[in-house]
């Protein structure tokens, strides 16, 4: 029965031998394009965002009317689980002077030259993401605003579905997917119709988030 | 390993303690004369759980974790003992990615383990057993959004005993030990086969016993 030292050193070479293999991670090559591709004097300039860990969490303060604080916690509940290492995570305030986006009701009112205006909408309620940049062009300026819009008169059938997903569609802009996905599977798409997010929506989020941005955010 | 063959498992390694405690509790007198125990703190390290590759490689990775084990063993033959170990830890876990690190939170291991110990020389023992490890996040999230882990593990080790009392022993050990990693997140993902984690741990306590 006696084996020594040679037992323990026998099962250490094993089980290191079995440790060679990694995981094997899964494609993400059903991404669609994320960025918003903008014509300039030169050609096309790419502006491409996301939100840095030391911004962590995203404050969203968000209007109290037509069930909209559930929608948002909704929606940032949803576009967290997309990501596996803390990439993103949001958090509700209540003042809104210290908030990073803005969620209200209503209609976007016209924006200036330096927003970005960037929209969803399905028949029953329409949103808007307006991303205003600072004077040099490579920083957003606190708060993004999100603008969640009634088509319908409330308590119209399907106008809370729709009020649901086109938040989450627009918190979808506000994270920095600055385009729509040309498949209406996706929360992303311009005429959003589901409610939940797509494998290439959560694909499209992980890349922008460990892709290096051209826009970084303004300092308060 | 999918929820409710988790959920058997963890079921299982608690019918287990609460059966050796049974059979300590209720051993006979010599029995518990031969009986060999000790108590033990220091720490795990790990190799990474996950290398993930996005734009670039993204590995996470437990941080050194404190560690308490508590174990006990029975003569099997002359020179022999079979035993169980009990090892807890619990630490931050972290991603990082091109030299950037982000905190993901805590993460609590738990691990019960049946092995063989026999001697080396002198005051140097070997231990070789198989056991189970449960992962235990603090908040579900991230690679852990469907829940913590169990997995089977294997390890061997070294301990090394040194006489301070009449009756207790200073006990430093060493254990290596090896798992696969995957959780039901990470396959509900697309991610494929497992990853090769390994951990090794050195703790230091006191030991009382037959030996």
């Amino acid at each position: 029965m006696r084996c020594g030292v040679r037992c323990p050193l026998w099962l250490v070479a094993g089980t290191i031998l079995l440790s060679c293999a990694d995981i094997a991670a899964p494609s993400r090559g059903n991404a669609y394009e994320w960025r918003r591709l903008l014509p300039s004097a030169s050609g096309v300039d790419t502006l491409s965002f996301h939100w840095a860990s030391s911004d962590l969490p995203v404050r969203f303060w968000v209007e109290d009317s037509l069930n909209l604080p559930a929608h948002v916690l909704s929606g940032i509940d949803q576009w967290e689980a997309v990501f596996l290492y803390g990439e993103f995570s949001g958090a509700v305030v209540s003042d809104s002077s210290t908030a990073d986006v803005i969620v209200k009701t209503g209609i976007a009112p016209k924006g200036g030259f330096s927003i970005t205006r960037l929209g969803g909408m399905a028949p029953e309620c329409q949103g808007a993401t307006d991303v205003e940049l600072s004077a040099s062009g490579q920083e957003i300026v606190r708060p993004i605003r999100v603008y969640i819009d009634p088509r319908f008169a409330v308590g119209s059938p399907g106008l809370d579905e729709c009020m649901a997903l086109t938040t989450t569609h627009e918190i979808g802009h506000a994270l920095g997917i600055f385009a729509h996905s040309p498949n209406p599977e996706d929360i992303m798409y311009g005429d959003p119709i589901v409610s939940a997010l797509s494998r290439s929506d959560r694909s499209t989020a992980e890349l922008a988030y460990h892709t290096q941005p051209t826009l970084g955010i303004a300092p308060r | 390993m999918t929820a409710p063959i988790s959920a058997a498992i963890l079921a299982s390694m608690r019918s287990i303690l609460a059966a050796l405690i049974i059979a300590v509790a209720s051993t006979t007198t010599e029995l518990q004369a031969q009986l060999d125990y000790n108590a033990r703190v220091g720490v795990t390290w790990s190799t990474a759980l996950i290398r993930d590759d996005i734009v670039a490689e993204v590995e996470t990775q437990p941080r050194l974790a404190p560690t308490l084990v508590l174990g006990a063993s029975l003569p099997i033959a002359p020179l022999y003992q079979a035993g169980l170990e009990v090892a807890l830890t619990s630490s931050g876990y972290r991603a990082e990615e091109a030299g950037i690190s982000r905190d993901l939170g805590t993460l609590r291991t738990g691990s019960v383990n049946l092995g063989l110990q026999g001697p080396i020389s002198g005051s140097f023992r070997w231990r070789a057993g198989a056991g189970l490890l449960g992962y235990w996040p603090k908040n579900e999230r991230g690679i852990f959004l469907r829940g913590g882990t169990t997995r089977f593990l294997a390890g061997a080790g070294v301990d090394y005993r040194r006489p301070v009392h009449s009756q207790w022993e200073m006990i430093v050990s060493v254990r290596y030990d090896f798992h696969r990693f995957t959780t039901e997140e990470l396959q509900a993902r697309g991610f494929s086969q497992s990853q090769g984690v390994q951990r090794v741990s050195a703790t230091v306590g006191l030991a009382r016993g037959g030996r």
